[in-house]
């Protein structure tokens, strides 16, 4: 079949080794809540370098319950006031 | 006694396309649930069989309705049908996980455009059908939109793996759509069944698939008018190859 794309070098600087490529890196911590009445509480973690990914990620892995909100923080940004 | 079948050709063909296309797109996507780069990935192409099994589950009893699907009964369940509609892309398991992403970004995104065109159809059963694949498929975007960026941009046999990849899909998905003079198309258009011609419906869906292509620096032959806001293949489509029953690309002869 015709190869009809035409590839321009790739934005990145170097070419990424391919398993550092297609490995994700980014932990997202997942917090959901069933009632509105409910605070948010942590029902997991996800793993995504691209934040539309990891929301994809999340509803696909977390899709147990029918949640009425779910939010994704990254965890490079939770700050340990006091450590276990 | 009187049929009440629905005696459209051009419809139950149409159909067929998408029910097979849905469903080999399921089949396909199921080898990758456990194959995937990463376990979220899997689980994503999980949700994403499933989605679109379900998708042509819902749409195969409809030929049921119709007198071209009464002439062989064996042809309106999945698991005794012989006849091929669905892209011969699909006739083979996906070569790596970049042809996964081309079929996600460019094929299931192709007949997400066609649904989006047959929302407000003047045939209910596809109008409801269509408003629920249309919702789902939202997902099944962000996710194709997220790896093509991802494989471009890492570079390399990965970005090359890619370009390969659209490659093999490009020029099939957007014969789906048919030649603009396409009968069965036009019917389904002139039916209020549609509300784009085939001209429309890949300009629409070009107005998808580009700009997240451009972000990457992956040009495709493709010009986009400002003024009119339509997008246009620049290059001709193998419409010799094409099939116009089946929508689906044959070998050279």
């Amino acid at each position: 079949m015709k190869r009809a794309t035409k590839s321009k070098a790739a934005p990145a600087a170097a070419a990424t080794p391919r398993r550092d490529a297609l490995t994700e890196t980014r932990v997202w911590q997942v917090y959901a809540r069933q009632k509105y009445e409910e605070p948010l509480h942590e029902i997991g973690a996800i793993v995504a370098d691209d934040v539309e990914l990891a929301k994809v990620y999340a509803r696909s892995i977390y899709d147990e319950f029918a949640w009425v909100e779910m939010t994704l923080i990254p965890r490079e940004h939770i700050v340990t006031v006091i450590a276990s | 006694m009187v049929s009440t079948a629905i005696d459209n050709a051009a419809l139950f063909a149409v159909l067929s396309s998408l029910a097979d296309n849905k469903q080999l797109l399921g089949r396909r996507y199921a080898h990758w649930s456990n194959g995937a780069p990463s376990l979220e990935a899997a689980v994503a192409a999980a949700a994403m069989t499933q989605d679109e099994l379900g998708h042509a589950r819902t749409l195969y009893p409809l030929l049921e309705q119709f007198e071209q699907g009464q002439a062989d009964l064996t042809q309106l369940d999945p698991m005794t049908r012989d006849a091929r509609y669905a892209l011969a892309a699909l006739d083979h398991e996906f070569l790596g996980w970049a042809d996964f992403i081309a079929a996600n970004f460019l094929l299931d995104t192709a007949l997400t455009t066609f649904f989006a065109a047959a929302q407000d159809s003047s045939y209910e059963p596809l109008r409801a059908r269509a408003r629920k694949v249309v919702q789902e498929e939202r997902l099944h975007l962000t996710h194709g939109e997220g790896w093509v960026a991802r494989l471009a941009n890492a570079g390399g046999a990965v970005r090359a793996n890619l370009v390969e990849a659209l490659g093999r899909w490009w020029d099939e998905t957007l014969c789906w759509f048919g030649p603009d003079d396409d009968p069965t198309m036009r019917r389904l258009y002139d039916d209020g069944m549609i509300d784009a011609t085939p001209d429309t419906l890949r300009s629409r869906y070009l107005a998808v698939v580009m700009p997240v292509l451009s972000r990457v620096g992956l040009d495709e032959p493709v010009s986009h008018d400002e003024a009119s806001g339509e997008w246009r293949p620049t290059e001709s489509l193998p419409w010799a190859r094409w099939d116009a029953t089946t929508r689906r690309l044959g070998v050279i002869s």
